[in-house]
């Protein structure tokens, strides 16, 4: 049985420990009152969503710093935001794109601090790929490698499945543009991947 | 080019299996929650432009109303009015926020008290009103360098804001002396 509605606000966490996968109907009272300024409600979302937004950003940085930064901002802006979201799409979609937002405009930022991650992304061995295992793990290290605009597109669609609409849409890019990177990405992932002597038959 | 096709769809359909949750190394929980505590930093920030700026329009319109306010009411002695003192001394002194800035200028508060006893109530009002406008502005720009001392702009905007009410002590304390000096030839 998940986390129930009537624990108290000291509970939340320790619910959440408990329930991995809340009824859809918790989610909504957390979001509820986390929406009247429930603290211990919105820590309950944080430690639902947490691994997910965080995978995001880190798929799309491939830096550990840059990904906690841009998840901790996602958070804090989705607490501000709070109020405007309306339940139009799903909870996860709407912190999704916050994230994709705090994404680019930390790496829009600056030059200078575009450069800085790179030289990060560079020094690091591929930190998104500690949660694959073996072909996965290449696989993953190839994704990183990949030139940005490819990668947050492959990211998005290729990993986390959104279509070329919602991922453009995230992106603030066209359409068109989104298919166009996602092409790339695959060619250049293809090439790597070759290069390397991945071979995608041997998981099956 | 069908294989490179097929090796392509194999590599795509193969990256839908790549992780979409990873933990983060550490909790970013405490981060989070302590930014959102906090009460909103922007106001002592922001607050200070705004009441500068309200000041200095204010002063800009109080002091040419001021100007006017004092000549009309005295000025028929006034053939050609003295300009008012530079006072440079002030200027370096309080600039510099040295130890004599406190007993300068509670001189000039002093002083001003005896100018604005020579003020029509109209002008008096207008120099109260500039000053108060004034005066909030500093109260709200040391507020703000409590918690940010190292701020260099609020440091800059203090001593600005500073100068201005000076400015305005002595333009009145000026004026006032002029009409006196010449009432009394």
């Amino acid at each position: 049985m998940p986390a129930l509605l009537t624990a108290s606000a000291s509970d939340y966490s320790q619910s959440m420990v408990v329930a991995s996968q809340p009824a859809k109907s918790e989610e909504a009272a957390w979001i509820r009152r986390a929406q009247r300024q429930d603290m211990r409600a919105f820590e309950a979302l944080y430690r639902l969503h947490i691994d997910r937004v965080y995978g995001l950003c880190l798929r799309m940085t491939g830096n550990v710093a840059e990904a906690e930064d841009c998840a901790q901002e996602a958070f804090i802006q989705a607490w501000n935001k709070l109020d405007k979201f309306r339940g139009d799409s799903a909870f996860s979609t709407w912190l999704h794109r916050i994230a994709v937002n705090a994404v680019l405009g930390r790496m829009r930022s600056s030059k200078r601090e575009q450069d800085r991650i790179k030289a990060a992304s560079e020094l690091s061995s591929a930190p998104s790929a500690i949660n694959d295992t073996g072909s996965l793990r290449d696989l993953a290290e190839a994704v990183d490698r990949l030139p940005e605009g490819a990668r947050h597109v492959f990211v998005l669609s290729g990993i986390y499945g959104y279509s070329h609409e919602e991922a453009s849409d995230m992106l603030g890019i066209a359409v068109g543009t989104s298919k166009a990177q996602l092409h790339r990405a695959r060619r250049l992932l293809s090439q790597q991947l070759k290069k390397d002597g991945y071979d995608p038959e041997e998981r099956r | 080019m069908t294989d490179r096709n097929e090796f392509d769809d194999a590599v795509f359909a193969e990256a839908r299996g790549l992780a979409t949750e990873i933990a983060p190394e550490r909790d970013l929980w405490p981060g989070i929650e302590a930014a959102i505590s906090e009460p909103v930093q922007a106001r002592p920030r922001f607050m200070p432009y705004l009441a500068q700026a309200a000041a200095v329009l204010l002063l800009v319109g109080g002091s040419s109303g001021l100007t006017w306010l004092v000549m009309q009411g005295d000025g028929e002695d006034i053939v050609n009015g003295a300009p008012v003192a530079s006072l440079t001394e002030f200027d370096a002194e309080f600039a510099s926020f040295g130890s004599g800035f406190e007993d300068a200028r509670d001189t000039q508060v002093v002083e001003l008290d005896f100018a604005l006893d020579r003020l029509s109530p109209e002008a008096r009002a207008d120099v109260e009103e500039n000053l108060a406008i004034i005066r909030t502005a500093i109260d709200e720009i040391n507020t703000a360098l409590e918690s940010e001392p190292d701020n260099v702009l609020l440091q800059e905007m203090l001593i600005d804001t500073y100068r201005k009410e000076l400015d305005v002590m002595r333009e009145v304390g000026g004026l006032t002396k002029d009409v006196m000096s010449r009432q009394d030839i």
